[in-house]
């Protein structure tokens, strides 16, 4: 991705968020962190870019759907699963930042996390596939819509726990649309975060991440970033990889950590009815042949002008 | 002592011992090409090969009868025929004569090349030289003034310039000149030799027998005669010596290569493709690397004779795509010979011949990978029975497993992946083209019938397919045909998801399909689309599910048959489209001819029709990648509509395909000639038949079809 020269650049420096570092809660996974980087060595066997990328299985719904009985879900028959767009775009990108690095022959590690029941390890087992190392799911009741703070919540002492040098995450899910779960899991982490990046370039000697994010009226904002540093991607960043269901049967093979969540704080809403909205007035379905249909609207249309 | 003459006449002691020994130095190179050769194709991926008496029995069978080199080209075919007879007949004559010469006279002191079997040898071999020469003569003609554009070299796909295939033509001349030269070396032999010994059985060697006459009249008698005879004898004998030491490096090798090729080759190559093992790592699966291909594969490509009748079928090629089926197995012939051949033994590299294992990109460029449809055109039209459709089928595997594709092609993976059709609908909406009909289809998961719609996802969910459903729907109820669908449990068959080469996605398709359809009870099982109906009869037996499949024209004609349908005659003329899917891959070209003729409609046929039918460009997943049109050119399936329109005034063009119902409504329109003929699927004519009310004519009107 290139700069267009009519583009402005705004360069800022985010973070020297080293106090948030130094939190009393994720202390383990700092000193995690500043064992492998500290004193400029890593330790035998650690990769030397370890990303974590947050994912989600989030649900397609056709034209036709109905709700559960208690009124507070989509019945699951009607429902189509994916992978998150933006969480794959998050995974292409760590695994080419991870990929670059193995080329300059470091090791390193992609670890893709999610929050859910089983049936979400589908979306773990297309990221193994693509080429994430390994993979964690939180455990998360099966069909119920969490919201983003008790995602966040469920995911911190796991992405804390790996100590990445980037944790990424989609900037929001094609589902719920909330753009929340990355920004949450920042400040949860104490990590400096940067959301909607459209291109990133680690410079690990100097710890930092220059990362690029794309205003309205083709602006270009450039940020610098101390690492470990939480960014929420943007599509559009990169074409990502096709996993083919070979892969994907290979990867089923892989084991899942399956991690327990800690006591549950209460969420920041909770769904009380999912409904259809009552349809308006006004509309007219238009029969009949084409020619009448045609002869309808042109009505139609001289009625609204005069 | 009978009739005979001594086997080197004129020849000092030394002369014998020299021809003696460039006689074993021939054989050795031959041999020694032989060896290379061998040792390139045990490059190759192993494969098993079974069943060795029925291999050669239909080896000898096609190269004998010569079925297949005939094929398009008479002419072709003919001289083949001759020239090969006459090459054998000559061959066995010469081994006569060896094995007297050098067997049975030294071992067993036996002479049997004497008396009426040295008269009858005589005139048989005068007989096969002059068929050899006519057999020649009659292939020049064909290259130098009937010159087919198939046997030039141009390439479909690749610019002027940027490749030299002038090689191959002097190769061509070449062969054909030193074979001429043989014969007619030959014939001059027996000329002089009559001419300076005369002999009372002259007339025994007819040709040999004019020639002596010739030349008494020109005075070439006694001395000068055996001068000439002398001379011609070595010219004839280093010919021939160097004629078959050249064999496994030039043209000749197809003399070998290509009978062998018909023995070993896959009689169900590209109907049935292979499966992937499971642990295989993503640089293992499909070819990339010359070594890659199997060893029969390796093997086929010495096998092409250049005669380019696969390039000249080719609907990519016709359509200016970057894609020329022939020239792809040169290309890989060439690296298969500079890396692992007698060219890599002796290093040499022609100039532009490619080298290295790695040929996935270059030669064999993606866009030529990609511009396939798996029509089986090429492989079905080769004479040596070369199989580009597995070949170019491994190739997108590999390309598939490195995610190098069409990124809507990837997307279309995706969606199939997860919604289980390639229109990214919800699988509720499977079902939903039944709602226009006036009863409701059985589900099969819930009911026994006797026949089970396995509808597919063109005829399920595009709306002018979904009239044609609505239509044969219609027709099997008046014909009181007991049937029932999956609903939501029908999965896209994958048919194409296979020829695209997502080989993982189609084995899970099949699974789960065959799984749903093994739930249900029923007798028999019949599609519309015969991309499905071809998998599920051929290929889904290779993971479990076997049945009775039936293409709904097959069904119909049935019906039709057993009188179950009150036809009126129409009385249009049509013209139909044999879909590839149905009538190469199949072999099912009669059921819809006679449910037309049933239907009281006049068919008149496209020239290219049956085994030669064009693809209409959607087959091989081309339908799910962005179209690539090079400038000036006109698609496969406008030409196809070209040359119906050529036909004079046709009422329809006549389908039994959903993909043809959209490629060729699409082609009607932007080809020109929309207005002078209309698309119809068998299935509404049939309709029209019975006497219904189609849906086409009533659903512009905003009504439903009527009760009857
Ligand atoms: S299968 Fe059809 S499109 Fe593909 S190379 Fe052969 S003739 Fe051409
Ligand atoms: S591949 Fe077969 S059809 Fe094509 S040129 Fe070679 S021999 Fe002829």
């Amino acid at each position: 991705m290139s700069t267009a020269d009519n583009f402005v650049g705004i360069v800022v420096h985010a973070g020297g968020n080293v106090k948030g570092l130094f939190g009393p809660r994720f202390l383990p996974g700092v000193v995690a962190y500043l064992a492998r980087h500290g004193d400029g060595t890593s330790p035998e066997g650690t990769p030397e870019v370890k990303a974590v990328v947050c994912v989600k299985q989030v649900v397609a719904i056709g034209d036709e759907i109905a709700f559960t009985d208690d009124g507070k879900s989509v019945d699951g028959d009607y429902l189509d699963h994916a992978v998150n767009e933006w969480d794959v775009v998050a995974v292409e990108e760590a695994l080419r930042m991870t990929e670059a690095a193995s080329a300059a022959g470091e090791e390193s590690e992609v670890v893709v996390v999610t929050v859910g029941g089983e049936e979400n390890e589908e979306a773990l087992r297309r990221c193994l596939a693509m080429g994430a190392q390994r993979a964690i799911r939180v455990e998360g009741q099966s069909g119920a819509l969490l919201d983003p703070l008790t995602v966040a919540r469920r995911l911190a002492p796991v992405v804390a726990r790996e100590a990445a040098d980037v944790v990424l995450c989609g900037v929001q899910s094609s589902d719920s649309v909330q753009a929340a779960v990355g920004t949450m899991l920042a400040e949860l982490l104490e990590l400096p975060r940067v959301a909607v990046v459209k291109e990133i370039s680690l410079d690990r000697a100097d710890g930092t991440a220059t990362v690029m994010r794309e205003l309205e009226g083709g602006l270009v904002d450039v940020v610098e970033v101390d690492l470990p540093a939480l960014l929420t991607v943007q599509t559009g960043i990169n074409e990502p990889r096709y996993a083919t269901l070979r892969a994907i049967k290979q990867a089923n093979l892989k084991e899942i950590e399956v991690v327990e969540p800690s006591q549950d704080a209460p969420g920041c809403y909770e769904i009380l009815r999912i409904y259809a909205p009552p349809r308006g007035e006004g509309a007219e379905m238009l029969e009949g042949s084409p020619a009448e249909v045609a002869a309808r609207i042109v009505e139609l249309v001289k009625a609204r002008l005069s | 002592m009978g009739e005979t003459r001594p086997v080197y006449a004129g020849l000092s002691h030394i002369e014998v011992v020299l021809f003696y020994g460039l006689a074993v130095v021939s054989t050795g190179i031959f041999c020694w090409g032989v060896a290379r050769l061998v040792l390139k194709y045990r490059a190759g991926r192993r494969e098993p090969l079974g069943r060795l008496v029925r291999r050669a029995s239909s080896m000898v069978d096609v190269v004998f009868s010569h079925r297949w080199i005939r094929r398009r080209d008479p002419i072709a075919g003919l001289g083949h025929l001759l020239l090969f007879y006459g090459f054998t007949a000559l061959f066995i004559g010469t081994t006569i004569l060896g094995i007297q010469t050098d067997i049975a006279r030294p071992i067993f002191h036996a002479d049997f090349w004497s008396g009426r079997f040295y008269l009858g040898y005589k005139l048989a071999l005068d007989i096969a030289g002059v068929l050899l020469l006519a057999g020649l003569t009659l292939m020049a003609f064909n290259r130098a003034v009937r010159r087919p554009r198939r046997l030039g070299y141009a390439r479909p796909d690749r610019r002027a310039g940027e490749y030299d295939r002038s090689l191959y033509r002097v190769g061509d001349w070449v062969f054909l000149s030193t074979l001429f030269s043989l014969g007619v070396t030959g014939f001059l032999l027996e000329g002089f030799f009559l001419a300076s010994t005369p002999q009372h059985f002259a007339a025994w060697s007819p040709v040999g027998w004019v020639l002596m006459k010739w030349f008494r009249a020109m005075g070439l008698t006694g001395s000068s005669a055996a001068l000439a005879h002398h001379v011609t004898w070595w010219v004839h004998a280093v010919l021939a010596l160097t004629f078959v030491a050249s064999i496994p490096f030039t043209k000749a090798v197809h003399m070998i290569a290509s009978p062998a090729n018909v023995a070993v080759r896959d009689p169900a190559a590209g109907k049935r493709l292979s499966t992937i093992a499971a642990d295989a790592a993503p640089e293992d699966v499909g070819y990339r690397n010359l070594d890659d291909l199997s060893w029969r594969h390796l093997l086929s490509l010495d096998a092409c004779t250049k005669c380019g009748k696969c390039t000249e079928a080719c609907p990519a090629a016709a359509a200016g795509l970057p894609l020329s089926p022939r020239d792809l197995i040169l290309d890989l012939r060439e690296a298969a010979e500079t890396t692992l051949g007698a060219h890599a033994a002796l290093g040499i590299r022609p100039d532009g011949w490619p080298e290295g294992l790695d040929v996935l990109g270059d030669p064999i460029r993606t866009a030529s990978v990609w511009s396939c449809t798996q029509c089986m055109a090429c492989v079905e039209i080769c004479p040596v029975g070369i199989e580009h459709v597995p070949i170019i089928n491994q190739f997108r595997r590999q390309l598939v497993e490195r995610g190098e594709m069409d990124p809507m092609l990837q997307r279309t993976f995706e969606t199939i992946s997860s919604t289980g059709n390639s229109f990214g609908e919800p699988k509720r909406r499977r079902p939903k083209w039944t709602e226009g009909l006036q009863f409701a289809v059985k589900d099969a998961r819930k009911e026994a019938a006797e026949l089970l719609w396995f509808v597919g996802d063109y005829a399920s969910f595009d709306p002018r397919n979904q009239r044609n459903s609505r239509a044969l729907a219609e027709v099997l109820r008046r014909a009181g045909a007991d049937f029932a669908m999956l609903y939501e449990a029908e999965r896209t068959a994958g048919c194409d998801v296979r020829r695209a080469g997502e080989e993982g996605l189609y084995s899970s398709l099949a699974e789960a399909n065959i799984e749903a359809i093994s739930g249900c009870e029923f007798e028999r099982i019949f599609s519309t689309d015969p991309h499905t109906f071809h998998t599920l009869k051929n290929e889904y037996p290779g993971f479990g599910g076997s049945w009775t499949v039936l293409h709904h024209s097959e069904l119909l004609l049935e019906l039709i048959e057993a009188g179950r349908l009150e036809l009126r005659p129409l009385g249009y003329r049509v013209t139909y489209h044999d879909p590839c899917m149905l009538g190469r891959y199949n072999e099912v070209y009669d059921a819809p001819r006679r449910v037309l003729e049933a239907i009281g409609v006049e068919l008149v046929e496209m020239p290219r029709n049956r085994d030669n039918s064009l693809c209409c460009g959607a087959g091989g997943g081309r339908i799910w990648m962005k179209e690539q049109r090079p400038e000036g050119s006109r698609r496969a399936s406008e030409q196809r509509i070209d040359e119906a329109t050529s036909l004079g005034r046709l009422d329809y063009f006549v389908v039994a395909c959903p993909k043809d119902v959209t490629m060729y409504s699409d082609a009607i329109k932007t080809s020109g000639h929309d207005g002078e003929i209309e698309l119809r699927e068998l299935s509404e004519l049939v309709l029209e038949s019975i006497g219904a009310p189609t849906d086409s004519a009533t659903a512009l009107a905003g009504t439903k079809v009527a009760p009857d």
